[in-house]
């Protein structure tokens, strides 16, 4: 039977997945992004700089993604020398966006597929915000309302965490995570200006000074932060895991890795970075070469040619094109499909021995679990990787901040070349972000995004080949066709973001 | 315009969606009066969005997040927020949107692709569709942000979907449906929030191009701390200069907005602080001519030419 599982709730944009389930099992799935703006065709003709600003509007999600990856595209494009400052500058902004997201997506796009929120009704204990909870639920479910305690409830079919206290413990901590999310938004736009949207970060660094008044809260909230990801984060990621291990074993993607490792180390281009970058094919890992990456559009709906490499790109669309059954281009690196994001950052890093931090946290952590590394291509591995991540990620930005030198230049000068092309790789805190542009008579020539859900969400490429979360849906086990909540946990974990999938 | 009931109805299913705290005491009786059960409800959709005017309003520090989710809720529906999804989702807004589940407000995030319907698509039917058949049930509407009031970035010159924002839509369309736009890319979670307090302490709020007057009046530059140095000529040269940023470009001159007395993220900054110049983001023409481009170099060669 088919049974389409969108609109997929609790992820960034329109999506629908399109699955074939036989005997309670999926044996086919199609992926359909189901928006499209056009950010590379009207970029045509703009200024340069306008790009940063235009194209952090892909996402408000990880608008500082875009935000870096133009920037270090202009920065190749104009060969600039950016000094340490506005490089550390560009790593505190965006570090402390990613912990936002980590916590933005583990508890309000995630949680409530686990979570059983009922069980705030049984609750007798003194907090506060919980027992407040407690009777806003029992309000609106005594109300008769036909939608009572939305966005809640309803909520699909399935089995819910049965543990009292770690349900209540994870409620509490839903809400605290929101707060913790503003915490961590702050820090970053101290430094960028505002969030979502930041209005400060340019090629060649940041327009914001290195003061000392700026340091020390940015210090103070990212500490508020590390605590929660310790003490509340990476335990409630255990409970989940403790409850639910058979997804350590559901959701594998088939292909390999990428990653463009994240956050250099030093101002220059080529610096050592945090996370090691690579491709990793049956756990070998490569150099990553950009000319590997070509975009088939076969299945999608653009009556562009297909098969082009990224400086190449051209985008016609084509909104009835036959067979074509969604936005979203498929990417795929030597052919290959591959998986992008947490999961891949991780992996990526411990098979080349990199980071002594990621080294450790994944030998506990799969200790503990009883799981091979290789399980972190699983719907738990990609939530275990983002509090790994979040922990290193934390500890580190507290490091980097005492680094900036207060009174240095933040930002290099800039004077844009009447021609050139460059560039700009970053990890957005879904997986590999890449920007190209090119600039003729002053203005963009070409602006091409291949963006961490054009990889994760791609359709069928011009071989056939399924993209990384359809073939990680292809073959799980469904109780309840016409829901499927386990193949929605599996569309979660990857966090899809479908405006940026499809700009 | 939505008359007095209306906008206390609007008023009260904001305040659900997005709690009471930050409400002076009248305001706060004012809602009060009205009995909860009867509160319509808010049905928050997505059009050609980024999505960043929803993360926007979750940085919404008075009221807090906990209060949004616990004082009222009366979100219906929000696709980032809810439990529900795929033909539960439809289920649930469907019935409202065929004014079965009873009175809501369309909150309405994203532009609206009218040159390719095909560009937004939910559930198989264009995003289009449902707004044209919510405006035969809704109390009223609320665009929040620069693309559902205007079309923003998704309308940029040269855009190949044909995006609008939500009144144009309507107006094309010779549907008579009040909409409040609230501008900004991404929208202030005050200017939302702080729009409840005066329709429920004023009544019906004096508009400007469809927006708050209270908060879009004024021009951003008469506003600004650095008003003082543009008067002075004391201007920054390059970009990361302190000083005012009219040579580099800034829009505060032509942008009605009030970042500058705001500031933004729980009051800890906003552009200009940073020595960033305002890009226009509030204005109803933000981002939307080619030969506008968001920053001048005083080094620029054939580039500002
Ligand atoms: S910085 Fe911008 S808004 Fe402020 S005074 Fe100068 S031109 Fe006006
Ligand atoms: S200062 Fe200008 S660019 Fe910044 S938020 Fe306000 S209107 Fe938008």
């Amino acid at each position: 039977m088919q049974v389409d599982i969108g609109p997929i709730t609790r992820i960034e944009g329109h999506l629908n997945v399109k699955t074939t389930v036989e005997n309670g099992v999926v044996t086919d799935a199609r992926c359909e992004g189901e928006m499209f703006r056009g950010f590379e065709i009207f970029l045509r003709g703009r200024d340069p700089l306008d790009s940063q600003q235009i194209t952090q509007r892909i996402c408000g999600v990880c608008p500082y993604a875009h935000a870096i990856a133009s920037s270090t595209a202009q920065e190749n494009a104009y060969r600039l020398q950016v000094p340490p400052n506005g490089r550390i500058l560009h790593n505190l902004i965006q570090g402390a966006n990613h912990l936002y997201d980590y916590l933005l997506h583990f508890y309000q796009l995630c949680a409530l597929d686990y979570v059983d929120i009922t069980a705030v009704l049984e609750y007798t204990g003194k907090d506060r915000e919980l027992s407040k909870v407690r009777d806003w639920v029992k309000a609106e479910i005594d109300s008769g309302k036909r939608y009572p305690a939305a966005p809640f409830l309803p909520r699909l079919s399935g089995k819910y965490l049965d543990n009292r206290d770690a349900n209540l413990g994870a409620i509490k901590n839903y809400l605290e995570a929101m707060k913790m999310e503003q915490k961590a938004n702050q820090a970053a736009a101290i430094f960028g200006g505002k969030f979502p949207h930041a209005t400060a970060i340019f090629p060649g660094g940041c327009t914001q000074e290195a003061r000392v008044d700026l340091i020390v809260p940015y210090q103070s909230l990212i500490r508020e932060v590390r605590d929660f990801i310790h003490h509340k984060y990476i335990p409630d990621v255990l409970a989940v895991a403790g409850a639910f291990p058979e997804y350590w074993d559901i959701g594998r993607s088939q292909g390999g890795f990428l990653s463009y490792g994240h956050l250099p180390l030093g101002p220059e281009p080529d610096s050592r970075r945090l996370l090691a970058p690579g491709v990793m094919f049956d756990g070998q890992v490569e150099a990553v070469d950009f000319n590997q990456i070509r975009q088939d559009v076969g299945n999608a709906k653009y009556s562009s040619p297909s098969n082009l490499r990224v400086r190449d790109a051209a985008i016609t669309p084509q909104p009835n094109k036959r067979d074509a059954y969604s936005w979203i281009m498929a990417p795929r690196y030597a052919g290959q499909v591959v998986e992008v994001g947490p999961a891949a950052r991780v992996m990526v890093d411990y098979a080349q021995g990199h980071n002594p931090e990621i080294k450790k946290l994944v030998d506990r952590f799969a200790g503990q679990a009883g799981i091979q590394p290789t399980q972190l291509n699983s719907v738990l591995g990609r939530h275990l990787s983002r509090a790994i991540l979040a922990a290193v990620l934390a500890d580190f930005l507290l490091a980097e901040s005492q680094r900036l030198q207060p009174g240095q230049p933040t930002m290099a000068s800039i004077d844009p070349p009447a021609s050139a092309e460059g560039f700009g790789a970053t990890e957005a805190s879904r997986g590999a972000l890449l920007h190209y542009i090119r600039i003729e008579n002053y203005k963009i020539a070409k602006y091409e995004c291949v963006v961490p859900t054009t990889w994760n969400a791609s359709p069928r490429d011009d071989q056939g080949q399924p993209g990384a979360m359809e073939s990680a849906l292809i073959g799980t086990r469904v109780n309840n066709p016409e829901e499927q909540i386990e193949s929605k946990r599996i569309v979660r974990s990857f966090d899809p973001c479908l405006a940026c999938a499809v700009h | 315009m939505f008359d007095r009931r209306k906008f206390l109805k609007l008023a009260a299913a904001l305040a659900a969606a997005f709690g009471t705290k930050g409400l002076s005491q009248p305001a706060r009786a004012a809602l009060n009066d009205i009995d909860p059960r009867t509160v319509p409800k808010l049905l928050y959709l997505q059009g050609l969005s980024c999505t960043g005017c929803s993360i926007s309003l979750l940085q919404a520090d008075s009221p807090s997040p906990l209060s949004m989710i616990t004082d009222y809720s009366q979100l219906v529906f929000h696709t980032d927020l809810s439990a529900t999804s795929g033909a539960q989702a439809m289920e649930l807004i469907n019935s409202f949107i065929d004014g079965q589940a009873g009175d809501y407000v369309l909150a309405i995030e994203g532009a609206i692709p009218a040159g390719m319907p095909e560009a937004c698509i939910i559930d198989h039917k264009p995003f289009a569709d449902y707004l044209e058949r919510a405006a035969r049930t809704m109390s009223g509407a609320v665009a929040i942000g620069s693309c559902a009031c205007d079309g923003g970035i998704p309308a940029a010159e040269g855009n190949p979907t044909g995006a609008v924002g939500l009144a144009e839509f309507y107006r094309n369309r010779n549907i008579n449906q009040p909409v409040i736009n609230i501008r900004g890319c991404p929208v202030h979670p005050d200017w939302v929030w702080h729009t409840i307090t005066h329709l429920v302490l004023v009544g019906n709020p004096n508009l400007v191009n469809g927006s708050p007057r209270v908060f879009f009046e004024r021009r951003l530059h008469e506003l600004c701390p650095r008003y003082y140095d543009f008067q002075e000529e004391i201007f920054a040269e390059k970009l990361g200069d302190r000083g005012c940023l009219f040579r580099l470009g800034c829009l505060g001159p032509i942008t009605f907005a009030d970042c500058p007395t705001r500031w933004w993220n729980g009051g800890r900054t906003w552009c200009v602080d940073t020595n960033a110049p305002c890009i226009g983001c509030a204005s109803p023409k933000f981002a939307r001519q080619k030969d506008l481009p968001f920053y001048r170099l005083s080094e620029g060669k054939g580039r500002n030419s």
